[in-house]
């Protein structure tokens, strides 16, 4: 192991905004997540209860991923999924990511920003609607204004 | 025993040379003053390191004396350390002298303590020093980017009658959040690092350089001075093959002991000084790990015993180090204190507090805040104080983290006793200034409020002191 981590997980954001490949019957989603936070192991269990072949990363590179990913600072979740060419980030219901790999949108992914109590792998009782945003819509860039994908 | 650790500055300079200050003197001026007083010089301004290996170009970086770390400062117990800080940074910058016990107006904290020393201008700071250990100097203005971008130095202070060891050294870590192309990344301040541990790095640094393979021979006696200079890292140095002694902490003397299970811990700012007996034999190799974050653990870098044996059994020689001068709290006459410490993910951020009422996650997310002790969640360095002590009171202080993070809790000003962790007493009530707390943990400590002045007291972690995590105590 060498003491230089980020640079080849840099390498793995950038190729986030790549054209869809083939659809898979059981997803596959790479999980990155901050080693000590454990509302994302949640979050991770979660996905794999609904059928999801799940794979955790841990990584200190959250805010650059989320950033090459095209999340502005305040849409970003506190964890990133990879799924099919696409971006999940924080804790979004299945319901959405199985929509989003069905429709196969033209965007980059999408993002519940916060942590809201109530979502999937967090704690608390949920006290409003999730409100999903879409990830790279506006400009090529995803600093234009944000779409809403889907309200929960 | 010295000849290493001038070989180590040398080294550093010459690595340094390319830092457009890479001129400026490393090594104390004015000789024809009395022994005792001991004058140097910091020069604050950009410059140029190499962090990482041969491939990686130089990383533009703010720096002491042109070099990361800057210019060790060492002195003898009981000398006078007058130190001349030259601002050529674009900002204003102060130098927090951590752990030393020094006069308030002395500690380095903007408007607190002092007026920051602006862009251009020269402050001299002069003290005695009490006590003998291993400390470290740094910035107290914007912090989390001042020492994140390399402005921290070590600050020995020999014991009049050090233990016997072959060399003594110090090593302090660091790690940095580079781009593919080893400039530091800009995100300095970033609401994410900031509610969660902070601005962890991707390149680990001992004494300013990716750690190379280190030569030690079969026998030999080494002191290590470990300084967690990192703005959040926290280290686990397992010493594998090898029974490292722990002999201070934060620079104090503790009853020499083995490291539980030869493992290191070492939360942002702390400091320990461990004996190691190499006792293998010559050709030999050991690796040296940080485990401390589960599935990212990495090797620091390996301890290579030469062809030569030094000695064929251990030094016999004591290991105790001489007390150091802190007055010794009065438990039986203790006032006793509780304080909360909250926020972050996970927790009970919606509990916060600031200007009095508790604020939403997005609300704290809009002022930059993320944290809060005993429900407020500060903002700068001057404020209302938390406790007022009585000049002279020993005082109980019991922390609380009611968070889902670690956070190394600094006092400025005193050194203070920790007597037990969720109400378990500790083995050797250590001396500390910056006690790591684990999530959910209490932690009692105890100390002589004998320092007067406004004194800091907040998160080591250079995020969630910026986040709120902070406050004042008063002793007068």
């Amino acid at each position: 192991m060498r003491k230089l981590f980020s640079l080849a997980v840099l390498a793995i954001g950038l190729a986030v905004a790549m054209p869809a490949t083939a659809q898979q019957t059981m997803p596959e989603i790479t999980i990155y997540k901050n080693p000590q936070c454990g509302c994302c192991e949640n979050y991770a269990d979660y996905l794999a209860r609904n059928g999801f072949v799940v794979t955790v990363k841990p990584t200190h590179d959250l805010v650059a991923l989320s950033r090459t990913a095209g999340i502005t600072e305040e849409f970003q979740g506190c964890h990133l999924g990879m799924v099919d060419d696409y971006v999940v980030s924080g804790h979004v219901p299945v319901n959405t990511v199985k929509r989003l790999l069905s429709e196969r949108p033209p965007i980059k992914g999408v993002t519940l920003p916060g942590m809201p109590m109530g979502s999937p792998g967090m704690n608390g009782e949920k006290t409003e609607p999730f409100t999903i945003y879409e990830i790279g819509t506006g400009t090529a860039t995803g600093t234009g204004a944000p779409k809403v994908f889907a309200v929960e | 025993m010295h000849k290493y650790t001038h070989t180590r500055i040398s080294r550093r300079a010459f690595l340094a040379a390319g830092a457009s200050l890479a001129a400026t003197t490393a090594v104390p001026v004015g000789n024809a003053i009395a022994a005792e007083t001991r004058n140097f010089r910091l020069v604050v301004a950009e410059g140029r390191t190499r962090l990482a290996g041969a491939k990686y170009p130089d990383t533009p970086v703010w720096a002491y004396n042109g070099a990361v770390p800057g210019t060790e400062i060492r002195v003898r117990q009981g000398d006078r350390l007058r130190v001349s800080v030259d601002n050529r940074l674009g900002e204003e910058t102060t130098v927090h002298w951590h752990g030393l016990r020094v006069p308030n107006p002395m500690d380095g904290v903007p408007h607190l303590t002092q007026i920051p020393i602006a862009s251009g201008k020269t402050f001299t700071y002069e003290f005695d020093v009490p006590d003998a250990g291993t400390y470290w100097y740094h910035p107290h203005q914007r912090s989390f980017e001042q020492v994140g971008r390399g402005l921290y130095g070590p600050l020995i202070v020999e014991e009049k009658e050090p233990i016997r060891v072959d060399r003594d050294l110090t090593w302090v870590l660091d790690d940095w959040r580079l781009m593919p192309d080893a400039r530091i990344s800009n995100d300095f301040g970033n609401f994410h690092d900031m509610s969660h541990n902070g601005r962890v790095g991707n390149l680990m640094t001992l004494n300013g350089r990716e750690p190379e393979n280190f030569g030690v021979r079969s026998g030999e006696r080494i002191r290590l001075r470990l300084i967690n200079a990192a703005n959040a890292r926290i280290f686990s140095l397992n010493f594998t093959g090898h029974r490292p002694m722990v002999i201070a902490y934060d620079g104090q003397p503790v009853t020499p002991h083995e490291a539980p299970e030869s493992r290191v811990v070492l939360g942002p700012a702390m400091r320990a000084d461990i004996v190691l007996d190499m006792t293998n034999r010559a050709g030999d190799r050991f690796t040296v790990t940080d485990t401390f974050y589960r599935g990212m653990e990495y090797d620091v870098l390996d301890l290579v015993y030469g062809p030569k044996q030094l000695r064929d059994r251990p030094l016999q020689a004591s290991l105790a180090l001489p007390s150091n001068t802190m007055p010794e709290p009065d438990l039986a006459a203790a006032k006793r204190s509780d304080v909360q410490f909250g926020g972050g993910m996970m927790g009970g951020m919606m509990r916060g507090m600031m200007g009095g009422r508790g604020m939403s996650m997005r609300e704290m997310m809009r002022n930059g805040k993320a944290w809060a002790i005993n429900g407020v969640a500060a903002t700068g360095h001057v404020m209302d104080p938390l406790l007022k002590l009585a000049r002279g009171q020993t005082c109980i202080l019991a922390l609380n983290n009611d968070t889902a993070w670690h956070h190394p809790i600094h006092l400025h000003g005193h050194s203070f006793r920790v007597l037990s962790r969720n109400g378990r007493p500790t083995r050797y009530r250590e001396w500390q200034d910056t006690v790591l707390m684990a999530p959910r943990e209490r932690v009692d400590i105890a100390f002589v409020a004998d320092n007067p002045g406004d004194w800091m007291f907040h998160c080591h972690i250079l995020e969630h002191q910026a986040g709120g995590m902070t406050g004042v105590i008063r002793v007068a």
